[in-house]
């Protein structure tokens, strides 16, 4: 016990010092804030009731029972009735970034298109391009405390950089870590028929690529040399290019947004020819290639961006009930339905039974991705928060998948798989204070999030 | 209940088809064998093990449990080749520069698309997937197999030789000359596009292989004496011109006029570039001594034309010219709904220009399966070739005779007697019924096909 809170009170030391070194403006000790009397869910899925969490300067200090709080920290109550959860990471957003520009002037050659106009901007970096987003805030709401944000574009949008959601506007200062990857889809170049570019097609876009990475080789090449030799003609400055180097070096993955299956295994191609390592971002037919992406050793951040069951099988499910239930209550209406239902052709009854096997393959995408043993995070590719809780009761009725499998997916599982699990994911000392606070389960009817931290920094949303 | 046979139904057909490139064994006995190499057989056998024929005769046995078909009164001829076809692309043209050789058919085939079932029921088994019309050296082609149910990779018609689209006239000055106000805007246009790509990859592979040879010296010398190089990126375009200039790849080029079929035959002498073949060609038949002088190719519709202005001095006799002045040519379709009955457009060469019926069924088969590369493999029935066949009712150049099995490496993908209502792969989770018909059977009908994904670009 002795040598156990020893232990602690040196780690805290450090942070303090750290903390402390990192702020040298701040005279005094930054006060510490505690969340007491409250059922705090942790890594393993046990839960601790009665507990306590302490952070200070955005990391977390103590967990526990019958913690003793430091004497200067700002205290929330619980009140033995609340749960903290690890702060819901979102795997990757576009929040923030600027619209796709529309009404692009028509190019003079649109066979060699600046690269922009090609849809290549790799060197673009989220941070450069906060714009207000509502979706922040909303995102806060729904129990959000990180985000890794992506930018709107085409084949090579720019940087994926992780960013703390601790304020509804974002800025640079929250910034979470270094871009950790770059973002690319198989989208071809922006313009439409009028002002449109090469590349056009997703076969031209694989082809482009291509060029773009033999391009920043013989620049990386020719900068290695110039380095020695300064006598030599001086390499040209392409910071396109240059934001390649460390995808062609293999120092950072692609995120790569695509769905369908075809177009996973281009991407393979494209794996197979280059060697980077790939995250699948949104991917919604992956699980058919669940063995291929093991091998690959890709992890998939997935979209829960499910189609709503087709009308005609929610109608037969419906009936298929009712009929368990009360058979007596036939209604005229039911009546009707039977009729229609054998008026159906042969050429529809097939329609729907591929539509049933096409709909319930991609319901279960992400169980079957999971149950194959695939590093599965989440994306919300889109999804406000409001349609994400209509998805997550769409799949979790009609999937093996569990709220708690979800959380899974947004907490730890999306902190593997960008790799900052050292900091986030978990609730666990030495780590981030990202956390949230909520009076039920996640994800159930009812619950709400009273509080959210982001970095330390508390959002109290039921003080309206 | 009727419910539950369907699924039983569509299980049944579809535990056939999506065993990946799995090879097959069928004996046909008693059938009328047109060997296209070797005169017709009558009342004979063809066995075929593991997806290669491995006899054909009179009498034959197979090995036990080999599945027996009874041809008596039938026809059993090789799977007819399309040597131009854009059934399943995903998409065809990548129609924003004159000159994308760099771009293949091998990353846009969509093998999901019933198209490839349908061309099946015509007792098509192969078919060259080709990049549009719409620059002057478009996208390489791939050749596939019409192995329905199987993934992208698998449709590929292994060791088939590579290929590229060119295309003179209309097409490329429409879209790049008058859409987008470059060159090339005329016919002289064209020819300078395709001599100066040409000069510039030739001057291409100088520079980098003088890189390699400096990077090489540089690396080598300890003493650090000699200059490092300045790099010259791998260019893919320009690679893959110097494969074509190299016979690497094999040229099917779209052309009409008798004038541009003679300009690519002087530019492709200047090159040295050879085995190549003019598609569509409908004024070849002018041309017809020059073509067979240089060894070129012919692949023609039967009777099709008048669709634009370089298209209107045709005739239906074109095919049968070009084969008496000793061109091998080939039928071809591109069209989802001529592919269907290739052994028709054969026969009007019978009909109207009295050629052999022998060589109408060779303009189906093995000389596109020369023009493509493949004859070694397909386009005959021969011991040691791959079990691409389809059983016929009756002679497969009448009008009344019908495709009953087609066989791709000796599998069964068509037949006639087990052909459910709906052969779709997969449909639409978010379709409604009348949407999901629409998409598969009604759009896309009246398209021409070889300008898809480019006629916004014209109307400009």
């Amino acid at each position: 016990m002795n040598i156990k809170t020893t232990f602690v009170d040196m780690a805290s030391f450090l942070v303090m010092l750290l903390a402390w070194q990192q702020m040298p403006s701040m005279a005094q000790e930054v006060p510490a804030h505690a969340i007491t009397n409250v059922t705090i869910q942790m890594a393993d899925g046990a839960t601790l009731e009665n507990a306590d969490i302490v952070w200070r300067n955005g990391v977390i200090e103590q967990i526990g029972v019958n913690e003793s709080i430091p004497f200067d920290a700002f205290i929330i109550d619980g009140g033995d009735s609340l749960h903290v959860y690890p702060g819901l990471i979102d795997g990757m957003a576009t929040w923030g970034s600027p619209e796709t520009p529309r009404d692009l002037p028509r190019l003079e050659n649109p066979g060699k298109p600046p690269y922009d106009r090609a849809g290549a901007q790799p060197q673009r970096v989220p941070g450069h391009y906060l714009n207000e987003d509502k979706a922040f805030e909303a995102a806060m709401k729904a129990g959000f405390t990180l985000v890794a944000l992506g930018l709107d574009g085409q084949m090579l949008p720019g940087h994926i950089q992780p960013f703390n959601l601790s304020a509804p506007k974002l800025t640079q200062a929250h910034i979470f870590a270094n871009p950790l990857a770059l973002q690319g889809s198989f989208e071809t170049a922006p313009g439409g028929w009028g002002s449109g570019a090469y590349p056009s097609t997703q076969m031209g876009v694989m082809a482009y690529f291509r060029q773009l990475m033999y391009d920043a080789t013989a620049l990386q090449e020719h900068m290695m040399y110039f380095e020695k030799h300064s006598e030599m003609t001086q390499p040209e400055q392409n910071d396109v290019l240059e934001a390649l180097f460390p995808l062609i070096n293999k120092e950072y993955p692609l995120y790569f947004e695509v769905d369908s299956k075809e177009e996973i295994e281009r991407l393979f191609r494209l794996q197979d020819e280059f060697g980077f390592d790939v995250v699948l971002v949104s991917a919604k037919e992956a699980s058919a290639l669940s063995n291929e992406l093991k091998a690959r050793n890709i992890a998939v951040l997935a979209s829960l961006d499910v189609t709503e069951m087709p009308d005609w099988l929610e109608k037969e499910n419906k009936e298929a009930k009712k009929d368990d239930g009360e058979r007596s209550e036939s209604s005229e209406e039911g009546d009707s339905e039977d009729a229609e239902s054998e008026e159906l052709t042969e050429e529809e009854l097939m329609f729907r039974s591929k539509q049933k096997e096409a709909w319930e393959k991609e319901i279960n995408n992400l169980s079957a991705l999971l149950e194959a043993g695939i590093p599965t995070g989440f994306t919300s590719a889109g999804l406000s928060p409001k349609e994400l809780i209509q998805k997550v009761n769409l799949v979790t009725e009609n999937s093996t998948l569990t709220k708690d499998d979800i959380v899974g997916l947004m907490t730890v599982h999306n902190a593997n798989i960008l790799g900052i699990s050292n900091r986030v994911g978990t609730i666990k000392e030495g780590n981030s204070a990202h956390l949230i606070l909520t009076d039920g389960p996640l994800f159930e009817k009812g619950t709400n999030i009273h509080i959210q931290v982001s970095q330390g920094v508390i959002n109290d949303f039921m003080e309206d | 209940m009727k419910n539950t046979l369907t699924t039983l139904l569509i299980i049944a057909v579809f535990s056939v088809g999506t065993i990946a490139q799995e090879k097959g064994s069928v004996l046909i006995q008693n059938a009328t064998l047109m060997t296209i190499t070797d005169g017709i057989i009558e009342n004979g056998d063809v066995l075929i093990v593991d997806g290669i024929i491995s006899a054909i005769g009179a009498d034959l046995s197979g090995p036990s449990g080999v599945s027996v078909v009874d041809g008596t009164g039938k026809y059993v001829m090789p799977g007819i080749i399309d040597a131009h076809s854009h059934l399943n692309t995903v998409s065809t043209n990548e129609a924003r520069n004159p000159v994308t050789a760099e771009v293949t058919m091998e990353e846009s085939i969509n093998p999901n698309s019933v198209s490839i079932y349908r061309a099946l029921a015509g007792g098509v088994t192969s078919i060259h997937l080709m990049h549009g019309s719409a620059n002057v050296i478009g996208g390489q082609g791939e050749t596939l197999k019409l192995r329905y149910g199987v993934t992208q990779d698998e449709m590929r018609f292994a060791d088939a030789k590579r290929t590229i689209k060119f295309a003179l006239g209309e097409n490329p000055t429409r879209v790049h000359g008058q859409g987008n106000g470059i060159q090339p805007r005329t016919r002289m246009g064209v020819e300078q596009i395709i001599r100066s790509h040409f000069d510039e990859a030739l001057d291409y592979r100088i520079k980098r292989e003088a890189y390699f040879a400096s990077k090489e010296a540089y690396e080598v010398d300890r003493r650090g004496r000699t200059a490092p190089p300045i790099p010259v990126a791998k260019n893919l375009r320009y690679d893959v011109l110097n494969d074509i200039i190299d016979g690497e790849i094999l040229v099917h080029c779209h052309s009409y006029r008798a004038d541009e079929i003679l300009m690519l035959m002087r530019v492709f002498n200047d090159y040295g570039i050879k085995n190549y073949t003019f598609q569509h060609a409908n004024e070849a038949f002018k041309v017809a001594p020059e073509i067979a002088k240089n060894g070129a190719y012919t692949s023609v519709f039967a009777d099709w034309w008048a669709y634009k202005f370089e298209v209107y001095y045709s005739t239906a006799y074109n095919a049968t010219i070009l084969n008496e002045n000793g061109v091998t040519n080939s039928i071809n379709s591109d069209s989802n709904e001529l592919i269907r009955h290739l052994n028709h457009e054969a026969a009007k060469t019978v009909r109207y220009g009295e050629t052999s019926e022998s060589d109408a069924l060779k303009m189906i088969t093995i000389n596109p399966a020369k023009q493509l590369g493949i004859d070694e493999m397909v386009g005959s029935l021969e011991i040691g070739k791959q079990g691409d066949v389809a059983i016929w009712s009756g002679h497969p150049l009448s009008i009344y005779s019908k495709v009953e099995h087609t066989y791709v490496d000796g599998k069964k993908y068509f037949d006639l007697y087990m052909d459910p209502v709906d052969m779709r792969i997969a449909v639409d989770s978010e379709d409604s019924y009348a949407e999901a018909v629409f998409n598969t059977f009604i759009q896309g009908r009246e398209e021409d096909s070889c300008m898809s994904d480019v006629f916004e670009l014209i109307e400009q």
